[in-house]
């Protein structure tokens, strides 16, 4: 493979792992939710209007994309997240679809050195140049991603640690029970969602950065189903699990090539498969128990003991 | 003023009279097994699919698509069901205790059939782009050109058949489901398995059959739209399951009689929006519509 797709690739694998951990917060606190794209949509929208329309440098643009993502997520959350588990996946694909329509809908343009820059509906959003005007390389670009990622991961990881990741796991293991050990399940989950939007929205927004082009199809709900895929084949025992997935199905299945129009038949068969042999996919939480046991982490299980205690 | 809205109406009535018989298997499914068949609209398609390439490739007539969509239909029904739904039905057998895989919590299978079929929607699609990859591809076409005047609104005869068969359908299956014995055995099964099963009603069979044969009516079904429009994109696994899906949470998921009330509502709520806000507006009504009966209705039964 030669070194500009490769770096293509794991810039790709890097965006697409902020969706898939979003996807996957929310299937911790036990529901599905088949309208990720939306939050992702949010994020490329807001992020390059921000950089393209408004001139702001990128790391801002992406903060209020991200902002955005996370508020917009918490208010679709707020009447949606007390509906059952089934109700919850049917009304999260019902928002993303509005969302796509309605981006379709918006035309906000702006004269920019003679040139109309903003959404223009269905035909996109072109012009998204901030890492030309600003000299990013291709490879200095992969290295932001990759930082952002690593930056979510170890947060993440952190979290697990602490009282709020038990407790989350807690809430998608048995609500009910949980609720009777005295966790806030409705507050937990919305909480849940808000991050997921805002790391669906930071993913989408390093995405229009690079594409310097989005368009309002791009957010359908085979984008948002992938990243729950990608969580449910790699596992749901570690925040690694939904990124093992992406490598492995757009660093072996999509690069590769050797599935050309056959790849959505041996990713769909998989992800099938493995929910019927496999529910929690490969790094469940059994085998991360185990791996803890052969390989203990060097911190002291203070938290664990705390949140217990 | 009056007649453009009359005829609006009256439009709306017979799309959503197509909105209903695609959502009839739905809810079905739904009625019976509690759990939602995602590749339900993909599955259609790739039925439809096999018809219209028998069509293009051998000549086939009509009748003979028809019932090569059908059994199609089924047979794709049987691989959804015996891959994404088989293994948590096995837990009904543990009693009333949580669910065996607690995948995702209190409706825990539930879940994670939804997520399972979602993937089996995936491979169907690209099953059927690789069967036919242009992106309009003919279908045996039934339309008539006749029209009737009701008043000062016209009715398409093809369509008015297509919303008779939708009508006919449903009352059909309600009667069946209220009074025969296996409409009896297909309700029990359905409300409380374990008691069916002492009961003695195999009730695995059941619920296969059951399922199997909402498949076989999401394939009539599709026959029935597509021979209208005589033709199929590979939009319309989106589409069947959209509208179907709409129309059965409008009507109550699980309600077969609600479907079609469902049905004529999204009908009519699509026709009015798209007089009003255009192409875009239609659309974009059809999911507020559902996403406000989801969040603004108490889910009944089902979890």
């Amino acid at each position: 493979m030669p070194l500009v797709q490769a770096i293509g690739v794991a810039t790709d694998i890097a965006v697409m792992s902020l969706l898939a951990l979003s996807a996957y917060l929310l299937l911790l606190v036990g529901r599905i939710s088949f309208g990720q794209q939306a939050f992702f949509g949010i994020g490329a929208y807001v992020s390059g209007i921000a950089s393209a329309v408004a001139q702001w440098p990128l790391a801002a643009a992406l903060a209020a994309g991200a902002a955005v993502g996370a508020f917009a997520s918490a208010l679709v959350a707020w009447p949606t997240m007390r509906l059952p588990g089934l109700h919850y996946a049917v009304a999260t694909l019902a928002f993303g679809e509005m969302a796509r329509t309605a981006l379709q809908a918006w035309h906000w343009q702006v004269e920019r050195d003679g040139v109309a820059v903003g959404p223009a509906g269905s035909e996109g959003f072109r012009d998204i140049r901030w890492l030309l005007e600003n000299n990013v390389s291709p490879v200095a670009f992969l290295a932001l991603a990759l930082v952002v990622l690593a930056a979510v991961f170890a947060l993440m990881q952190r979290a697990e640690r602490m009282r709020i990741g038990v407790a989350l796991r807690a809430v998608g293991h048995d609500d009910t029970l949980a609720a009777a050990a005295g966790l806030p399940v409705a507050r937990l989950r919305l909480l849940a969602a808000t991050v997921a939007g805002a790391l669906a929205a930071l993913g989408g927004g390093l995405y229009a950065h690079r594409a310097t082009y989005v368009e309002p199809a791009l957010f359908d709900p085979m984008l948002g189903v992938h990243a729950v895929g990608y969580a449910l084949i790699g596992g749901l025992g570690t925040a690694l699990g939904p990124i093992l997935g992406v490598v492995f199905d757009l660093g072996l299945l999509e690069a590769t090539r050797v599935f050309a129009g056959w790849r959505m038949v041996v990713f769909g068969g998989l992800v099938a498969l493995f929910l019927r042999f496999r529910p929690r996919g490969l790094l469940d939480e059994a085998l991360m128990h185990r791996l803890r046991l052969t390989w203990p982490p060097r911190t002291p299980r203070r938290s664990a003991a705390e949140a217990t205690g | 003023v009056v007649e453009p809205l009359l005829q609006r109406t009256v439009d709306g009535l017979l799309d959503g009279s197509a909105y209903a018989l695609v959502g009839l298997g739905l809810t079905l499914t739904f009625g019976t097994l509690r759990r939602l068949n995602l590749a339900y609209g993909a599955g259609a398609m790739l039925a439809a699919y096999v018809g219209a390439w028998l069509y293009q490739r051998h000549g086939a007539p009509a009748w003979a698509v028809a019932a090569t969509v059908v059994v199609a239909a089924a047979a794709i029904g049987l691989y959804v069901e015996r891959l994404c739904f088989a293994r948590g039905r096995e837990a009904w057998a543990d009693g009333p205790q949580r669910a065996a895989l607690p995948a995702a919590g209190h409706d825990g299978r539930e879940v994670v059939a939804l997520a399972s079929t979602f993937a089996v929607w995936m491979q169907l699609e690209q099953l059927s782009v690789n069967l036919l990859p242009r992106h309009l591809n003919p279908f045996p076409s039934l339309a008539a050109a006749g029209e009737w005047q009701l008043g000062p609104a016209y009715l398409r005869t093809d369509r008015l058949a297509l919303a008779l068969l939708a009508v006919v359908l449903t009352a059909a299956l309600v009667a069946w489901l209220r009074m025969s014995r296996g409409g009896i055995a297909w309700r029990a099964a359905a409300d409380r398995p374990a008691a069916a099963a002492l009961a003695g009603i195999p009730v695995a069979r059941v619920q296969m059959m059951a399922f199997t044969f909402a498949c076989a009516l999401s394939g009539l079904a599709a026959f029935a739209v597509l021979a209208v429009d005589g033709q199929v994109t590979p939009m319309f696994g989106m589409w069947v399951l959209m509208k179907g899906l709409v129309a059965a949470m409008l009507g109550g998921l699980g309600s077969v009689a609600g479907v079609l009330a469902g049905g004529w509502l999204l009908g009519l709520a699509e026709a009015h929006a798209q007089a009003l806000f255009g192409a875009l507006g239609r659309e974009f009504a059809t999911y507020a519509l559902l996403f406000a009966v989801l969040v603004l209705r108490r889910p009944t039964g089902g979890t």
